[in-house]
């Protein structure tokens, strides 16, 4: 019986989920995608792609129910859906807005958005995915930020306040869950990237080719360079696998140096 | 699915003789790593070096040569010597005030300074050959504190995270990563013979029955975190303190 794994995030081609889901491939797992990016779904020939906006819990429910009746199971959860300045139905690739939205100056629906499309969704799927997963154990997996970490120095292009906070929730979110999962053997970890050159990162410095996001210039990196979605992803497998088998409630961070926790 | 990164590169694992040490060569020799052991014991091996003595440091990375891992296992709450080499543990708790001085210099010796004779023997190759991973091992006595291990292992492994953090930011330029692992109870061998840290068979089963996994961790937990850092899973993770203990301690 091959593990079933949920990607959420993982169609874009130039993602971290998107790396994850061919990772846990690799791994002999069956994926499910969540994602709302359709145009990514062809290149996903051997995964079930469910079009779900994860910030809406009546379609994660039947994203969840889609992979129970297709697989019967449901071993690994991947929380990779995000991004610092909300993507909604009406512009899946949309570019960020010029500027930075602090806590103080951001519009309540840009909260609201960032909330619900990085904090709400990763909630949502867990709740839903977790009744499965505890009839066999497994692993959650989230992606927080070094944003939440240090915070975003106000003015950094395409950032914003509320994507800092939403990744400070998936951080205590992660601890929450592994004490409530833990004793049906559900693993619940958490990366929590730097600088990664992902699609999105690649859209915020086309706009400021200065300001590289919440890490400011390359050179307050030690390690010199931006990291890669292929060592992200790696990451992330490693932490749905039996390498990883007494972590729980851990969040690692992978950002070249540039802040050790 | 093997790890991605490891097949054909060459590690050094100190403290290689029994328990972790020993687990972790196993396993990355499981993954084609050329894996070399060192301790101070001589079981399983390993080249016999005390790495608190700088003569032995250098004496040792002659016999190893280049290397791509640098695993810095050796160290443990009861300094060895030459002559007792695998001491005893102690059992139930060691308040601050019975630590002598004496011991205070071995136990600090014997952990924080191993670890940073054997990185300063092998950085600077790393550094030139533009590539290297060091996985330096502190505990969870350092991450919350610990009334059973006593306060000079506790203050040794604290300072083994300063010591990655540094040699993080100091090596990062040349693509060297740094980190530590913090296990928690692992029980080996040797920690269940001495029934480590438990009074009773009733209060280490309700101890374990508190941690959120509901079991005490093996070796081989240990081993497969430290074979992820070494893969392209680690690539941009330095001077980062990876908590392995199944939920007991999450972190700052």
């Amino acid at each position: 019986m091959n593990r079933v794994a949920i990607v959420t995030g993982g169609a874009k081609p130039d993602s971290i989920g998107c790396a994850v889901v061919k990772g846990l491939r690799r791994e002999g797992c069956e994926v499910v995608v969540a994602d709302l990016y359709e145009a990514g779904f062809a290149a996903l020939h051997d995964c079930l792609c469910v079009k779900t906006d994860v910030a809406d819990p009546a379609a994660v429910e039947k994203m969840v129910l889609k992979t129970i009746q297709t697989h019967g199971r449901i071993d690994v959860l991947v929380n990779a859906v995000g991004g610092s300045w909300g993507i909604t139905q009406q512009d899946l690739v949309a570019s960020p807005p010029r500027g930075f939205r602090g806590l103080t100056n951001c519009e309540l629906s840009d909260w609201r958005t960032i909330l619900g499309a990085n904090l709400d969704s990763a909630f949502y799927c867990a709740r839903a995915a977790a009744p499965h997963l505890k009839k066999q154990g497994g692993a959650i997996v989230n992606v927080a930020s070094v944003a939440a970490r240090k915070g975003i120095p106000p003015g950094s292009e395409g950032s914003s306040g509320p994507y800092a906070v939403a990744k400070g929730g998936i951080m205590a979110m992660t601890r929450q869950l592994a004490l409530e999962l833990g004793e049906f053997g559900v693993r619940v970890n958490c990366v929590a990237p730097g600088v990664v050159a992902s699609g999105r990162f690649n859209r915020v410095s086309q706009i400021s080719k200065k300001d590289h996001g919440p890490e400011g210039h390359l050179g307050t990196i030690p390690m010199g360079r931006v990291g890669t979605v292929a060592e992200c992803a790696a990451l992330i497998v490693a932490l749905c696998t039996d390498d990883t088998s007494y972590m729980t409630g851990v969040i690692v961070d992978l950002n070249g140096a540039s802040y050790a926790a | 699915m093997p790890l991605s990164g490891l097949q054909g590169k060459r590690a050094l694992v100190t403290g290689a003789a029994s328990g972790i040490g020993h687990a972790i060569v196993s396993r990355l020799q499981a993954e084609n790593v050329e894996t070399v052991g060192s301790d101070i014991h001589d079981a399983n091996g390993v080249i016999v070096a005390d790495l608190t003595d700088a003569d032995d440091v250098e004496k040792l990375a002659g016999k190893v040569g280049a290397i791509d891992f640098l695993i810095n296992v050796a160290g443990g709450p009861v300094a060895p010597t030459r002559t007792d080499t695998l001491p005893d543990l102690p059992k139930g708790s060691l308040p601050f005030e019975d630590v002598s001085e004496e011991d205070w210099g071995r136990v600090i010796a014997a952990n924080l300074t191993t670890a940073f004779l054997v990185c300063r023997e092998f950085a600077p190759k790393m550094k030139a050959r533009k590539f290297g991973r060091i996985v330096n091992f502190t505990s969870i006595a350092a991450r919350r504190g610990s009334s059973r291990v006593g306060v000079h292992y506790a203050a040794a492994k604290g300072g083994i995270i300063g010591l990655t953090k540094t040699l993080a930011l100091e090596l990062g330029p040349h693509n060297v990563t740094v980190n530590a692992v913090a296990p928690g109870y692992i029980k080996t061998p040797r920690i269940a013979e001495a029934s480590w840290g438990h009074d009773s068979p009733e209060a280490e089963r309700a101890f374990i029955e508190s941690l959120p996994l509901r079991r005490a961790g093996k070796p081989d937990d240990i081993a497969g975190v430290v074979a992820m850092l070494c893969s392209d899973a680690g690539g941009y993770v330095s001077g980062a303190t990876i908590d392995v203990n199944g939920g007991w301690y999450f972190g700052p």
